[in-house]
């Protein structure tokens, strides 16, 4: 115990110099914690029984103390420290959360346990890091930030990320459970982070398997803030504003390079000699620039917490308003929040509730193409703007030349597209204490959202002469709908300590949770009038849906242990869900696990490990994503058949039910070791773990004689195995006026589907005709398959050495992409493709690190993923010339005689040019710095008693990105433009690029 | 021991609150029907029976493929250069079980009879209706319809695939069936047409375009034929003989053919089309039937003045005797009325184009979107098979009497009473030819008369292997008893 030995060398020499001093004196002054004064903490003169604990302001006067004594100061959950007096009377002191403590509390699910007792996989990531970079969701901070999740967020403002725990489990849906303040509840995308106080996230069976036919995925454990234990009030202000802008472009052709380039491939524009046009070749647009902002990005929280001894409150108030990197893109939302708990004797009554208003202008599509697509395809001497075209832009006609790109500033801006939702959140609970340790709780939770989605778009001519892109009439659309989901859930809890070394706590549990879900969608037309964007009859579409989902569960789970030394528990759970068949209404969820903290044997009092702890897990736990009604039988009317002249309605079955179809199941091994040396100044944590997903579901298609107009049957057959290692590193170092800290977490994960039952591939993630993802046996999800290059061929020679079998084709020439003839056939076929790439990462990490000196403070924070590849279809728009576009610079630099180029090809060439191939394959590995801050604290005493604390700081998100990738942004965020689906992931369609943005803030604590 | 109790009653409450909604598990899909819910009016009755029809419209039949496969197999038509492979494989017999086309024949005609049987297999929650709400020959002539599209569906099938996997309830769980011997397909198509011809409404009394008895008992009667059961099949046709009629110009011959007299005297079934109803569905629905695609691809395909990927075989119009007015009625050539003016060549120098089925009577071109119904039978076909009967069965002089009430029609020269079998025989090979040219039944009358080697043996047809499809790959790949193994003979 070198620390201890140094601590004792310090007390010996303290005592030496100061001893003498033998005056007496009494010292008092406030013990707070980063929220404010903490009452009941610990006040004790080194070395003697005299002390005091604080009052209910955090006060402490105590008398008789040697001018040179040291004092101790402690509180539960909190570091201690150690202060000499050196003759002060008065001392405040500020003590720190002892997080990495074996008794650091945990919320797990349906209970808390402390660090020590943990048997499960467990990441936990608070309050600080979740406020420190700007985002407008706490999922989108959970980057970086917990082991074996992985999460990759859009550049859209209020675009909920992607996330993923512990990789990929199933071809279906990966996204995990989200329970916020005990509420099962639809996602974390409402909540404003400023108002939580810490996520955990819950990873191995131990922990997801309580559950059961919900947590495969694993679960994110949400706590929000409750008022603190001091009487008195704590109000607390905060707010930054910055900016945020995306400076990465792609190099494409200027006027003159573009109508040089559309020449020589035989598209010289025609009309440009026609004196209307002839002006244009003066313009130089670059459309990536039109449609890229600097955005303003301005936060504000208000918060007033406080408490009695019977009750605590907090109450806040948040506004955020984040504009975009792309022009016309906005995310503002209005949220409030009240929390409080009362305590009447042996019952506890407590409330949580929360309300969120969200705006957001979205960015638009159009034709399924992103703003930014269509802004490398325009033609660069075609003006934005046109005032003699009705709307007031330019685009292309036909009559100019052959590209017809959309102007993406018009696609965005003409009209409006706003989405807007209301959500509230909330709960009530009340727990009533029956005898001594044995506590009967209720609850009922709310998690309730309403959307309103309109989009209006006047009419519009792109040219005067009939452009390509031109809508006669106004179109709008409005769509609306309502989520709703009501939880109720009662348990019985005994938790009891038995011979002072006999730890026993036991759970019953029943839950029960009801969904509902409606949308009413509708549009027309107005063909005479720009000005009202109001719903009529003309052009008109209507539809409706609703939908219901009611689960019912029962869960029992008991945790022992031996003085903390010797843990052992189990779970065990029995879920009932609408969505699975009759035939298998009800299913068994599991798990068991077990842990010995050897830190605390005896033998190990000598050595520098103040925490070593070897733990493992088993279990089943299940996925009920698979959609409502799913094995009921519908019928479908849409069979039209004429009679008599008139068109008359048929009705038949739709496809053949499943009664069997049930949920997804996942058998998750988990193995930790967490090593604490030196009083946790260093930690580490590591875990291995090892899933298979049986049950998944795969659509298997039907025998074609059995005629059901949906020819797939759903069934429980497909099996993927997962399995990855999660490594955590912590570095503290708290004394001293400069204290640092460092933590690195890093999580590995490789899946590999094991069986899709009868079927042999399942396809998606489709571009132009072809489709780029895939899942076959064998290989991990989603993976890219195509053609691969072999570099161009130069001459006919090369072309023929090929197309052996094929040597009549005249389709492929030199100056086209020579693929691998992989299946050996002497022909370049569709049958060469094989797999390319594989969007999930190997590895996804974050590392932090901070540092304070004096009242300063310095945060950096870098996250990133190693491993992964990237289909990017914008290389598809920059060198792919299918046919006239604008283009990226390389294709001046394009094949154009035996030996000019390997790498771009002849403009115009084989359609197997821009096959889904490796040429579109990049690495998508990334280092990003996430956050950089730096923050001072102003000295207490220039402000009366008013103001406990008053920081400013600026920080600075993703300013240096390392990358191979060569598009905008490595992180490809989920498409804004095309529905998002699981074979999505890795393909960049010009997706949103993560913004840059330079923040300035303050925090005022009164 | 109050307090023991007060746990008791709380861990009661635990399961009691939430058992009580165990029935919430039980949930019906609000958005759409359920099987359970349906069958409770006519107009339910009568959608489920509307379905079934929706296969004939699919591209895999009327819409765009059925008249390729049958004219060109026949070589009824020739190619132009322009005429796709996988259609001019027909005329070579060059396809294989990988056809996109044959499989889709053989999936839209089973998804056919999946409705068909979705209909029959209700019978007994049809028959639950209250008689006041639906009659009970409503609900009889409703099964009948079902019934005998069921049977034309297998009809198409059996004799183009042979053995097939016989399908007649609605199929409760996923696995396949085996094919069954062709014998017990007819059985089931003959079954059924007996039971429609029954309960299905005369022509007079039922909606235009719905099944009715007459084309119950002249399926029959052709189903008979097709099998050699004479006696059965003039038996089928006699119930009907008197009820139609042919008329007595060429006008009335032509009248078949065109948008406006659609249903007429001679009409027994078609396969309805109406360009006023929406074709938004017209490229898509290769097999399912689903959406609006009430129009066919007929004229478009075949059009001289459109795609003209096909043109009438030197064969065909040889075929017809001097003078004979249904040439004209049947084909454009040079000299005839187009569009106020009159044709002076055709394209790639052809002797002549379609005019059967064409829309150039009235519009300049077909604009991917013909209206006219497509004949399935016809009483001129019906009298024609009647005279096969009849010379087999009868007597010579009898068939010549339905050969000539054909030919008296379009006042071609009477057939000679004095012929003999097989110069009777000839008279009828010879009068289907020309009457019912481009009508999709001369490659099936070739293949039962024993003719097809022989005519188009020059074309690439195999004796023993081209009277039949293959097993679509498709159909062996997702049913388990169905393997490459009992593929037909020759693929």
């Amino acid at each position: 115990m070198r620390n201890s030995y140094f601590k004792r060398i310090l007390l010996v020499a303290t005592l030496f110099c100061f001893g003498f001093i033998s005056a007496q004196q009494s010292v008092s002054g406030t013990v707070s914690d980063s929220n404010g004064p903490l009452p009941g903490a610990n006040v004790l003169v080194k070395g003697t029984s005299n002390g005091t604990t604080t009052n209910f302001d955090g006060e402490y006067t105590l008398n008789n103390v040697p001018s040179g004594a040291v004092l101790i100061y402690g509180y539960l959950g909190f570091q201690e420290q150690e202060v000499a007096v050196n003759n002060r009377s008065t001392i405040n002191i500020t003590l720190i959360e002892d997080e990495t403590s074996l008794d650091e509390v945990l919320v797990i699910g349906y209970g808390t346990q402390t660090r020590a007792e943990v048997t499960g996989a467990i990441s936990t990531v608070n309050s600080e890091e979740i406020t420190s970079v700007p985002v407008a969701t706490a999922d989108q901070a959970l980057q970086g930030r917990a082991a074996g999740v992985t999460v990759v967020n859009s550049g859209s403002p209020g675009t909920s990320p992607v996330v993923r725990i512990r990789g990929l489990g199933t071809p279906n849906n990966n996204n995990p459970l989200y329970v916020i303040d005990g509420i099962i509840s639809g996602g974390i995308g409402d909540l404003n982070p400023n108002d939580i106080e810490s996520i955990q996230v819950l990873k191995d069976a131990s922990t997801t398997a309580v559950y059961g036919s919900q947590g495969s995925n694993g679960v994110v454990v949400v706590t929000t803030k409750k008022g603190n234990r001091s009487g008195k009030p704590v109000l607390t202000f905060d707010t930054y504003t910055g900016v945020q802008f995306s400076n990465e472009r792609y190099d494409v052709l200027n006027t003159q390079q573009y109508i040089q380039y559309a020449s020589q491939i035989g598209d010289t524009p025609a009309r440009i000699s026609d004196p209307q046009y002839a002006s244009f070749l003066d313009n130089n647009v670059n459309y990536q620039d039109a449609i890229f902002r600097t955005g303003i990005i301005q936060n504000y929280n208000v918060a007033m917490a406080g408490g009695s001894e019977n009750s605590n409150y907090r109450f806040s108030a948040g506004y955020l308003d984040q504009e975009g990197a792309l022009i016309e893109t906005e995310f503002e939302r209005f949220s409030f929040r009240a929390n409080s708990n009362f305590t009447f004797g042996k019952l506890k009554l407590g409330e949580t509730m929360a309300v969120a208003f969200n705006v957001q202008n979205p960015e638009r599509a159009s034709g399924g193409r992103s703003l930014l697509e269509h802004a490398i395809k325009a033609a660069p001497y075609l003006p934005i703007y046109n005032p003699n075209n009705l709307g007031g832009f330019q685009g292309p006609s036909s009559a100019l030349d052959g590209q017809d790109a959309e102007n993406p500033v018009r696609v965005q801006t003409l009209g409006s597209a706003v989405n807007k939702s209301v959500s509230i959140i909330g709960g009530l609970f009340g727990e009533y204490e029956i005898i001594d340790g044995l506590n009967f709780k209720t609850q009922v939770g709310l998690d309730y959202s309403n959307y309103n989605n309109e989009v209006f778009i006047p009419s519009y001519n792109d040219d005067s002469n009939g452009g390509t892109h031109t809508i006669g009439y106004a179109q709008i659309t409005k769509n609306t709908g309502t989520f709703q989901s009501l939880t109720y859930t009662n348990s019985l809890n005994y938790k009891k300590t038995f011979a002072d070394s006999h730890n026993v706590e036991v759970l019953l549990l029943a839950e029960k949770q009801q969904i509902k879900n409606s949308n009413i969608n509708a549009s027309s037309q107005n063909p005479i009038s720009d000005e009202v964007d109001q719903l009529s009859l003309t052009g008109a579409g209507l539809s409706s849906g609703s939908s219901e989902y009611n689960r019912l569960g029962y869960l029992g789970r008991i945790n022992y242990n031996f003085e903390q030394k010797y843990l052992i528990g189990g779970s065990l759970r029995r879920d009932a869900s609408s969505r699975f068949g009759p035939n298998n209404r009800w299913g068994w969820f599991y798990s068991v696990a077990g842990g010995w903290n050897i830190g605390k044997e005896s033998f190990m009092a000598d050595t520098p490990f103040n925490n070593l702890k070897l733990r493992g897990s088993w279990g089943i736990v299940g996925n009920d994503n698979i959609g409502d009604y799913r094995y009921s039988a519908t019928l479908i009317t849409d069979f039209i058949y004429p009679f008599g002249g008139t068109a008359a309605d048929g009705t038949t079955a739709n496809g053949l039910p499943n009664p069997n179809l049930k949920w997804e199941e996942t058998t998750m091994r988990n193995i930790g070791l967490d090593v604490g040396l030196f009083n946790d100044q260093f930690t580490m944590s590591l875990e291995y773990y090892f899933n298979e997903s049986d049950d998944l579901l795969i659509n298997r298609p039907l025998s074609t004689s059995l005629g059901f107009n949906d020819p797939n049957i759903t069934e429980n057959v497909g099996s993927v195995e997962t399995k990855g290692f999660e490594v955590n590193l912590g570095y503290n170092d708290f004394e001293g006026e400069f204290t640092w800290s460092a933590s690195l977490n890093l999580g590995s994960s490789k899946n590999e589907v094991q069986s899709l039952g009868e079927v042999s591939v399942i396809e998606g993630g489709g571009f132009e005709n072809e489709n780029l993802s895939r899942i076959t046996v064998g290989e991990p999800l989603y993976y890219f398959y195509g053609l691969q290059t072999d570099g161009i061929y130069q001459n006919q020679a090369e072309v023929d050495a090929v197309f052996t079998a094929n040597p009549g084709q005249t389709i492929v020439q030199p100056g086209d992409i020579r693929f691998k003839d992989i299946n050996n056939d002497g022909d370049i076929t569709s049958e060469d493709r094989t797999k390319i790439g594989n969007p999930y990462p190997d590895v996804t990490y974050g590392f932090n690190a901070s540092a304070n000196y004096k009242n300063f403070d310095f945060n950096i924070f870098i996250s990133g993923v190693a491993g992964n590849d990237v289909y990017n279809t914008n290389i598809y728009d920059l060198e792919g010339m299918p046919r006239l576009f604008n283009s990226g610079t390389a294709v001046l630099d394009r094949w154009t005689g035996p030996g000019t180029s390997n790498d771009v090809p002849r403009a115009l060439g084989a359609g197997q040019n821009v096959s889904a191939s490796d040429r579109f394959i990049e690495d998508g590995s990334y280092t990003r710095l996430r956050n950089i801050t730096l923050g001072y604290t102003l000295p207490n005493s220039i402000f009366d008693d008013y103001i406990s604390k008053f920081r400013i700081y600026f920080s600075g998100q993703n300013l240096i990105t390392i990358t191979d990738y060569s598009g905008l942004d490595p992180e490809v965020g989920s498409s804004t433009v095309i529905n998002n689906n699981s074979y999505e992931f890795g393909i960049d369609r010009g997706n949103y690029p993560q913004p840059k943005s330079f923040l300035f803030g303050v925090q005022v604590t009164f | 021991m109050k307090k023991i109790r007060l746990i008791f009653a709380l861990g009661m409450c635990l399961f009691f609150i939430n058992s009580c909604s165990e029935n919430g598990l039980e949930l019906t899909n609000p958005t759409q029907l359920s099987p359970e819910t349906f069958f409770k009016n006519e107009a339910q009755v009568q959608a489920s029976v509307n379905a079934v029809y929706a296969n004939l419209q699919t591209i895999a039949l009327y819409t765009r493929h059925i008249f390729f496969m049958m004219d060109n197999m026949a070589h009824e038509n020739s190619g132009n250069p322009q005429l796709e492979a996988d259609k001019r494989e027909y005329l070579e017999f060059s396809f294989d079980s990988s056809h996109g086309a044959i499989g889709n024949y053989w999936d839209t005609c089973y998804r056919g009879i999946n409705k068909a049987n979705f209909v029959i297999g209700n019978e007994e929650a049809i028959n639950a209706i209250p008689a006041s709400f639906l009659s009970q020959a409503r609900k009889d002539k409703f099964i009948g319809e079902a019934k005998f599209l069921r049977a034309l569906y297998y009809f198409y099938l059996v004799t183009r695939y042979g053995d097939i996997p016989l399908i007649t309830a609605i199929p409760e769980d996923g696995n396949g069936f085996p094919r069954s011997p062709k014998e017990e397909v007819y059985q089931q198509i003959i079954s059924d047409l007996q039971d429609a011809s029954a309960t299905l409404l005369s022509k007079g009394e039922e909606e235009a375009g719905r099944a009715n008895s007459g084309a119950a008992y002249a399926l029959l009667g052709k189903v008979h034929l097709y099998r050699g059961e004479y006696d059965l099949a003039l038996t089928a046709f006699q119930n009907i003989y008197g009820e139609y009629s042919l008329g007595n110009s060429v006008q009335d011959y032509r009248d078949n053919f065109l948008e406006e007299t659609e249903h007429g005297p001679e009409s027994i079934f078609e396969v309805e089309y109406n360009d006023d109803l929406g074709d938004s569905a017209k490229w898509n629905s290769d097999v399912s039937g689903a959406g609006p695609q009430e129009v066919t691809f007929r004229g478009q395909e075949y059009g001289m003045f459109d795609w003209f990927n096909v043109y009438p075989s030197d064969d065909i119009l040889d075929e017809y005797e001097d003078g004979d007015p249904r040439f004209a009625a049947n084909f454009y050539s040079v000299g005839d009325e187009y569009a106020g003016g009159v044709i002076t060549e055709i394209s790639n120098g052809r002797r002549a184009g379609w005019k059967k089925y064409q829309n150039y009577y009235k519009d300049t071109n077909e604009d991917q979107a013909s209206g006219i119904n497509m004949k399935v039978i016809r009483y001129a076909d019906v009298l024609l098979m009647m005279a096969e009967c009849a010379n087999e069965v009868v007597s010579q002089a009898a068939a010549v009497g339905y050969i000539n009430e054909v030919r008296a029609r379009v006042s071609m020269p009477l057939v000679s009473t004095g012929l003999s079998k097989s110069q009777v025989f000839d008279a009828i090979v010879h009068e289907r030819k020309v009457e019912l040219a481009g009508e999709q039944v001369r490659f099936p009358d070739l293949v039962r008369w024993g003719l097809a080697a022989e005519v188009l043996g020059q074309y690439g047809f195999q004796a023993g292997k081209n009277e039949i499809f293959p097993i679509p790959d498709r159909e062996i790949s997702s049913n388990e008893n169905v393997s490459q193994a009992n593929q037909n003979p020759g693929y």
